[in-house]
């Protein structure tokens, strides 16, 4: 009798919410998806939106400030003449960067692919520029770097590479966003290798060994065999590598703060210079939120073609 | 009432003591004295001009119990870190507070600073540097009280320390310290290029650059980078020495664009082309490297080139002597680190950070302090002008340099009061970089292009509406 009355419960839709919940697939998804969406929103959703507020409004530090629509956007297009050297500065700073880190990875996860000695060895020593903390090993660059006491220089004089002193590293303009360069891609290059490594290592060997059976050189084995394979996990490790060094900060900000006379300043580091040690952050927010147009399309496209079938 | 105690500032005995009823009377008929004076003095016109003469005299009393957490920078002298601890744990013992003193790099407190500010949340004490009071106003509690009571003890606030911890009106900070700036130079090397006491005068300085570089000896040499101290105490006073200024004292006008500008980069540039070495690539702490290091002959810093070398690495200390800034046409101008404490609107514990402050301050304490500081640091008030790590029978006469170049120092922005806008002027370099991009090449940078730069850049700050 019971049972009865509970089925004719059950069919007006007379049970328990969580029941029903726990019971559809449906349910159960958006249920379980919580957790999920409430970490987004707290910790991505929100800041993003509150940091767009803060670039159309004249917010100060302690004074949320009001809404000024586009004003500090044509503030720094217009009048702030610093913005544009750190715009290109930034521009420079990731692309030539990602040119080298990509080649250098590449090179170095082939290497890696191969047979030999202390292999497991060298794979972790690999991995070092890039789990040491930034701040560490950007400051031993900042003395290998040194005018004074610079072991770049002492080597590069003694092999006759260049005279005495050697360059100023971080003293001219050039030479201060090369070295900047430099240590980015000594620190991003791991990632790229190991990425590149794990990718490599899914290729199956049938296909080299077919290749090779029907006359391909080392070259075409590598474009029509090694990079349509590697195609998704290369897509994926260039898209998150350009987006982490157009928002490098700790690299520039640690070697030159920006000197000499600002010609090495990146979008972050101005950024910072007006939002945190200026107060200005409505400002200093529109700085850092200049390239988010150019950076969706970039990630689109990157995620349409990593979707797109062969 | 047994377990939390309640304490009075006896000036007399220099500590805190327990009131009592004659006591709590007296004070009583103080305030009210004063209270009624203050409305009487004003209706005659007399009661508003000098808020120094007429304090509120409410002494902060600590609670027992409470718990105090002050955010201050690493001295450059490890000792005044210690000795700062040391007086603070003594507040602690005494009053039942707890007190952690939390420490950071200099240039990076402004960034603490910052977050703690925009978090609404953070340490009850915080260490303000330069014109920080200006940025940070709406968070840092009024202490015009404390200071008036400082005032009263201690004379008048140095002037700098003064404009920086009084924005409109109100102090909102108390002032602390000032890091004196002076040059500290091989006696030897001068002497090996015939010249035997430090330049006097701009004019003086090139000359003796030539002779050192003639010479063959280590070069005199200074940041024009973005160091947060060593750049802004050597070009702003450079600039204000030869009759520049960024702005005019209205705050308002921008005035860099001037003869007596490029007059000042002009003799820059002269004194690089003979033989002074400016680098764009140092940091504060890159001069004191190379002097240590032997590499140069002089530089312009804190004393902790010359204390360090005296303490610890007695290398080149009896080879060394200081000096205050040479002067220009229009007179001797220096700039110094200029250090206050503000009590932060959020502290659920402002009557004990207030309190702390006024320990700290006390004259025999803040002696203390200074003297194991070694000279480091110089008072912000009249009444430390005869500190004995100064004028004491063991003073070291080297360091009087250091408490020569005090009574000159200037803000960054002066004559134009400490503002927001020179705040931020003096965050982006602008005067260093204007000098930094003359000065390229050997001293043959393009010195238009750079002053007019500077001048769109300050134009940016001063123009930009609020």
């Amino acid at each position: 009798m019971a049972t009865v009355a509970r089925r004719a419960e059950e069919a007006v839709g007379g049970r328990p919410l969580h029941r029903r919940l726990l019971s559809s697939e449906r349910g159960l998804g958006y249920l379980l998806l919580i957790p999920t969406l409430t970490l987004l929103v707290v910790f991505l959703a929100y800041p993003f939106l509150f940091g767009l507020w803060l670039s159309f409004s004249s917010a100060e530090l302690t004074d949320l400030g009001r809404f000024i629509g586009l004003a500090n956007y044509r503030f720094e297009f217009t009048v702030d003449k610093p913005f544009m050297q750190a715009l290109t500065n930034t521009f420079l700073y990731t692309g030539v960067t990602t040119v080298f880190k990509l080649s250098l990875g590449m090179a170095m996860a082939l290497l890696l692919n191969q047979v030999f000695p202390f292999q497991r060895f060298v794979r972790a020593a690999l991995l070092l520029p890039w789990i040491i903390p930034t701040v560490l090993s950007t400051l031993a660059w900042k003395w290998m770097f040194d005018p004074t006491f610079s072991v770049v220089n002492w080597a590069a004089v003694h092999l006759h590479l260049v005279s005495f002193p050697g360059p100023n590293w971080f003293g001219s303009t050039g030479t201060a966003l090369t070295a900047l360069m430099i240590v980015n891609t000594w620190r991003g290059t791991p990632f790229y290798a190991i990425a590149f490594l794990a990718g490599l290592q899914t290729i199956p060997v049938d296909l080299y060994e077919a290749a090779r059976v029907d006359g391909a050189s080392r070259w075409h084995q590598f474009t029509h065999i090694t990079l349509p394979m590697l195609r998704p996990v290369l897509l994926v490790v260039l898209l998150l590598s350009t987006i982490l060094t157009f928002a490098d900060f700790q690299v520039p900000f640690v070697l030159t703060n920006g000197a000499p006379f600002n010609s090495t300043h990146v979008l972050s580091t101005y950024s910072y210079l007006w939002g945190v040690t200026g107060g200005a952050i409505g400002l200093g927010a529109s700085i850092s939120l200049v390239l988010f147009p150019l950076l969706a399309i970039l990630v689109a496209g990157t995620l349409l073609l990593i979707r797109r079938p062969e | 009432m047994a377990d939390r105690p309640e304490y009075f500032f006896d000036f007399e005995r220099k500590d805190w003591v327990p009131w009592t009823r004659r006591k709590f009377l007296g004070a009583a008929g103080v305030v009210a004295a004063g209270l009624a004076a203050g409305p009487l003095l004003e209706a005659c016109g007399g009661g508003t001009a000098q808020p120094a003469a007429a304090p509120k005299a409410a002494v902060p009393t600590p609670r027992s119990g409470a718990s105090i957490r002050l955010l201050q920078w690493v001295h450059f002298v490890p000792a005044a870190d210690t000795e700062f601890v040391r007086q603070a744990n003594e507040f602690s013992d005494k009053f039942g507070v707890k007190v952690a003193v939390e420490r950071i790099t200099a240039d990076q407190l402004q960034t603490r600073t910052a977050a703690a500010v925009e978090a609404n949340s953070g340490p009850d004490i915080i260490q303000m540097q330069y014109g920080w009071p200006h940025l940070y106003t709406t968070a840092c509690e009024d202490v015009t009280n404390e200071v008036n009571i400082l005032k009263q003890k201690l004379r008048d606030v140095a002037p700098v320390n003064d404009a920086f911890c009084k924005v409109e009106g109100v102090y909102r900070a108390v002032p602390y310290t000032i890091v004196p700036n002076a040059w500290t130079w091989r006696t030897d090397y001068f002497q090996k290029a015939g010249i035997n006491e430090f330049p006097k005068t701009w004019d003086e300085f090139t000359q003796a650059a030539t002779k050192i570089k003639t010479a063959g000896l280590p070069p005199i040499a200074q940041t024009v980078g973005h160091a947060y101290g060593d750049s802004l105490t050597m070009w702003n006073p450079v600039l204000w020495s030869f009759g520049g200024k960024e702005v005019n004292a209205d705050g308002k006008t921008v005035a860099i664009n001037s003869k007596e500008t490029r007059t000042a980069v002009q003799w820059a540039q002269n004194a690089v082309k003979a033989g002074f070495v400016v680098h764009p690539e140092w940091l504060d702490p890159d001069n004191n490297q190379a002097y240590h290091a032997d590499r140069i002959s002089a530089t312009l810093n804190g004393a902790s080139i010359y204390i360090r070398e005296k303490v610890e690495f007695k290398k080149f200390d009896k080879l060394s002597d200081n000096s205050i800034v040479p002067a220009g046409p229009k007179g001797l101008f220096t700039m110094n680190l200029i250090f206050n404490h503000a009590v932060m609107k959020w502290s659920p514990e402002k009557e004990t950070a207030k309190a702390l402050i006024l320990y700290l301050m006390d004259k025999d304490n803040y002696f203390k302090y200074t003297t194991v500081a070694g000279g480091y640091n110089a008072g912000p008030f009249a009444g430390f002008d005869n500190d004995p790590v100064f004028f004491g029978p063991n003073a070291d006469p080297k360091m009087k340099a250091f408490q020569q170049v005090v009574k000159p120092g200037k803000w960054p922005g002066w004559p134009a009061p400490p503002s927001k806008q020179t705040a931020q002027a003096q965050t982006q370099y602008i005067v260093a970089d204007m000098f930094a991009k003359s000065l390229q090449n050997n001293g043959t940078g393009d010195m238009e292009s750079a002053v007019k730069e500077a001048e769109s850049r300050l134009k940016a700050i001063f123009e930009r509406p609020s």
